[in-house]
């Protein structure tokens, strides 16, 4: 048993090390002599409360420990702060650090809009738990330094309690469920389930959990989605979903427009489920009593599609020595022990804090050009 | 000019393909009827009934009443009517589950409005476009002789109502083209309404060409393009439609004095006699919800059960600190744009009457007719390119073309038929051109000119893509961070920051009211 436990508690100490070491450096003290009396411009959803909260704390915390200034600048969708890299081309940005994943970063990244080197020049970085997490890629496009990974989204749904534990062939389910068990929860009570609607981010997950658990996590997902593998794999979600659209709310006809309009309709007892990419979103609506006790978590069985959030610097920010610093504090021990425990929740992405008992099992991300294959298909069958 | 060319200039080549794309969409056909259906009707819909509870309360007492409590409706956004509206009377709303649960019942998930749909959708923007048509009559109202009008009606024999409708109502029509066109745009291009409460299966125009803008492909960047372009030909079918309907609605109103047959939207207009009561129980319903959210309630605590609810002014506490920046910043820019504004509107007014010429007002309210978010995309490219800080100036400038506009399309009616008669005698004492403009013109002008500064403040205040895209988060109002809080749908703090938004246009609204009343005493006694 300890031994098992030694590696990673060694492991975890050479991160720590080589952390320390790289701050210790001549480079990272320029940097952090150079970001003196800056403010970073940090362009991010605004649409959180706990969110910005932390950020509150974080921009405390980092005025008087290294004199930067942080702005977080609320945004409604962060595709303003694209659009905004997009007109500037390069040149100047108004943008010092940017909250991004998907296919934002995949743009940003291609167009060659983002400032690189991030994971060798900013020194916490060291300690990210790149061998427990894949924080490699993001969404099947490799990150090669471009943006470095601040938390971790894992798809999980929110529920009131009677409505999963059905009592499928004899056996009682703990929290894990099934496309089979979601349809025989629609039949029995009928316009109390949904999901966001494709494309919305949220909504295209929950897709993509259900193809994996239909096809019972068929490979051919993880590989690029040939005609041949969309011909063999697709139909059976339609079919699926064909049998779920007319049980659920609205009987299809109108769908949530986010996840969080969905959490709201949970909250006004108009629904009895939503879907959530932070593992610890129930247990922090609980706290602030926005949802009952007797509310549930639950995951495919097949395991939680996980992937990371990130922070990537514009290469024309006018401020990159603050905005590492930024970084580099937030993903420090304190500020990610902050984020897990604070109002926010949201799960730690470096190894001296890792937790696997509080992880979900994680699911891999399907390929990222199934993505685009699900979201038309599905418009062109259901959207209108 | 020059950004808006560059905001629309596609950036990608467009094929012909693109075009084949684009109507081959599923749900596009449905997504544009569904969209120029309530952008035609919702504006439509609230000129109505907006004439018809200005018919019934304009000479009486209660007028005065009714202009005051215009302006908390007024001032709230239009999405946080949307939001109200959904939480009190959908199915399963509080109104039907309190009503039901009294009886210890739950309430038939039939009753109530639907959650997401086209009615849901028009409902909203007819309710909150009312007050806007009212303040646009009422600016009116002061110029146009309606009072000797009624009594030409009742010499030649007809009722007061019925002179209401032939007389006065063809010419309000006419003078309200552009705030209909105005609404029907806004109505056209509206996004956060349009996805909390709009149908989404398909979805709006406005969502699906949002979803084609902010997207990275280029086959995205083409759609987007040539949504763009049909965007504007949408525009211009309103454009054909608020005429169509004026020329159907003379003709019928025509036909009717002609053969002196009894209108049937008569009997309908006296249901709007108790307008002001509903009307305020509805804003001050949506009031208290916000209020009640913002104090920390939701729906898992229960009203009626014994265990006390834990009202919290916590909230409040915690943002207000926050909020004074860019609730300052908001005032400001506001007052410095709208006064601006209006100023341009007259300056462009009296040109065009010296000139003896009006351009069309088409390219007046070129900024509310064109697509936003292209618009404003390449004034960004341009400011960026200038090298422009990023300074609260350039904010205001952002803002200029919007307030310009409304401010234009109030002013213009009363501006044009103004009585020449009481310059006509100013010239008899000896005045010059400009002491007849500056001592008469403006003088009488001076209510219109307080709605039209009122609302150019709360259009200014409103400007979210603007103001972030040249503010670049140096210059946050409370706007740029109630949309962004918004967008999460936590309702207790949303509500926080839609109560404070609305303060700002509301005490320009009032204050409005209230000057203008005091305006009238001095010389609009002897005109009613």
């Amino acid at each position: 048993m300890l031994a098992s436990l030694m590696p990673l508690a060694h492991g975890q100490e050479t991160q720590r090390d080589n952390a320390a070491n790289m701050t210790a450096s001549p480079q990272w003290q320029k940097i952090l002599s150079d970001a003196r009396g800056e403010t970073v411009y940090f362009y991010a959803w605004g649409g959180s409360k706990p969110v910005n909260d932390y950020l509150r704390w974080a921009a405390k915390e980092i005025a008087s420990r290294y004199k930067v200034r942080l702005r977080h600048v609320k945004v409604a969708d962060i595709s303003e702060a694209v659009s905004r890299l997009k007109a500037e081309s390069g040149k100047q940005s108004a943008i010092d650090l940017l909250w991004i994943n998907g296919e934002n970063f995949s743009f940003l990244k291609q167009q060659e809009l983002l400032l690189g080197n991030l994971w060798s020049s900013i020194p916490n970085s060291a300690m990210l738990a790149v061998q427990a997490l894949s924080l490699q890629n993001d969404f099947g496009v490799p990150i090669d330094g471009f943006e470095v990974p601040w938390g971790v989204g894992q798809f999980n749904m929110i529920a009131n309690p009677n409505i999963f534990n059905l009592n499928i062939a004899g056996k009682v389910n703990d929290s894990k469920i099934t496309p089979t068990i979601i349809l025989k929860a629609a039949q029995q009570y009928p316009n109390r389930i949904s999901y966001p609607r494709p494309p919305e981010f949220h909504g295209t997950t929950f897709l993509k959990q259900l193809l994996v658990g239909l096809s019972h996590n068929d490979k051919r997902l993880f590989e690029y989605a040939t005609p041949e593998a969309q011909a063999k794999l697709l139909p059976l979600l339609w079919d699926y979903l064909d049998q779920l659209h007319p049980l659920i709310w609205q009987q299809g006809r109108a769908f949530p427009s986010s996840n969080t309009e969905q959490l709201s309709l949970l909250q006004q007892n108009k629904l009895d489920m939503a879907v959530s990419f932070n593992p610890n979103q129930l247990i922090k609506e609980q706290q602030e009593k926005r949802l009952p006790p007797s509310a549930q978590r639950f995951h495919f069985a097949q395991g939680a599609i996980t992937n990371s959030h990130n922070l990537a610097i514009p290469k024309g920010a006018q401020s990159p020595a603050g905005a590492k610093v930024v970084i580099n504090f937030l993903l420090s021990e304190d500020a990610q022990k902050q984020k897990l425990n604070g109002s926010w929740g949201d799960p730690t992405v470096i190894t001296p804090l890792l937790d696997p008992a509080s992880t979900l099992p994680s699911q891999q991300e399907l390929h990222s050009s199934w993505q685009q294959v699900i979201e038309e298909q599905w418009q062109q069958k259901y959207g209108a | 000019m020059f950004g808006i060319i560059v905001g629309l200039w596609p950036s990608v080549a467009i094929s012909w393909r693109d075009l084949i794309e684009f109507f081959t969409y599923n749900g596009i056909a449905t997504s544009v009827l569904s969209t120029l259906f309530v952008s035609l009707t919702a504006p439509l819909v609230a000129l109505y009934i907006s004439f018809m509870v200005y018919s019934q309360y304009r000479f009486n007492p209660r007028w005065q009443a009714l202009e005051k409590r215009l302006a908390p409706l007024l001032s709230l956004p239009h999405l946080a009517v949307a939001l109200g509206l959904v939480y009190l009377f959908s199915s399963g709303g509080l109104l039907w589950s309190s009503l039901w649960g009294i009886f210890g019942a739950t309430a038939p998930q039939w009753l109530g409005l639907p959650h997401k749909s086209l009615v849901t959708l028009l409902l909203a923007m007819s309710i909150k476009e009312v007050p806007f048509f009212l303040l646009i009559f009422s600016a009116l109202g002061r110029q146009l002789p309606i009072k000797s009008w009624l009594l030409q009606g009742r010499a030649l024999g007809y009722r007061e109502i019925t002179s209401w409708w032939l007389l006065v109502f063809p010419v309000l029509l006419k003078h309200s083209r552009l705030a209909l066109l105005a609404a029907m745009a806004y109505t056209l291009s509206v996004l956060d309404i349009a996805l909390l409460v709009g149908p989404n299966i398909p979805e709006l125009y406005a969502v699906v060409l949002y979803n084609w803008q902010t997207g990275f492909t280029v086959d995205e960047q083409a759609l987007a393009f040539v949504g763009n372009l049909v965007l504007i030909v949408m525009l211009s079918i309103l454009i054909a439609g608020i005429y169509t309907h004026e020329w159907w609605a003379v003709r019928n109103l025509r036909h009717h004095a002609i053969r002196r047959t009894s209108l049937k939207i008569i009997r309908v207009s006296r249901l709007f006699s108790h307008w002001l009561g509903l009307f305020s129980l509805l804003t001050l319903s949506i009031l208290i919800t916000f209020l009640i959210w913002s104090l920390g309630w939701n729906n898992q605590q229960n009203m009626l059960s014994t265990t006390p609810i834990d009202w919290s002014f916590g909230l409040w506490r915690d943002e207000w600190f926050f909020m004074r920046g860019p609730l300052l910043n908001s005032l400001y820019i506001a007052l410095v744009s709208s006064i601006v504004g209006v100023l341009t509107t007259l300056l462009a007014l009296e040109l065009q009457r010296q000139a003896k010429r009006y351009l069309p007002d088409y390219i007046w309210l070129m900024a509310i007719l064109l697509p936003q978010l292209s618009m404003v995309y390449g004034w960004q490219i341009s400011h960026t390119a200038l090298n422009g800080s990023y300074h609260t100036g350039w904010v205001v400038i952002s803002h200029l073309p919007f307030t310009f506009a409304y401010s234009y399309l109030v002013l213009r009616g009363p501006f044009q038929s103004l009585d020449r008669h009481y310059e006509l005698v100013a010239a008899s004492f000896g005045c010059s051109y400009w002491q007849q403009f500056w001592k008469v013109r403006l003088m009488l002008l001076r209510p219109a000119m307080l709605s039209a500064l009122a609302i150019a403040f709360s259009v200014s205040v409103a400007q979210y893509i603007p103001t972030l895209m040249i503010g670049a988060g140096r210059v946050s109002t409370i706007t740029t961070e109630a949309v962004a809080i918004a967008s999460g749908n936590e309702q207790s703090i949303t509500a926080v920051y839609m109560l404070v938004q609305a303060s700002l246009p509301f005490v320009a609204f009032f204050v409005a009211s209230v000057v203008s009343q005091r305006l009238r005493g001095s010389f609009d006694v002897s005109h009613q």
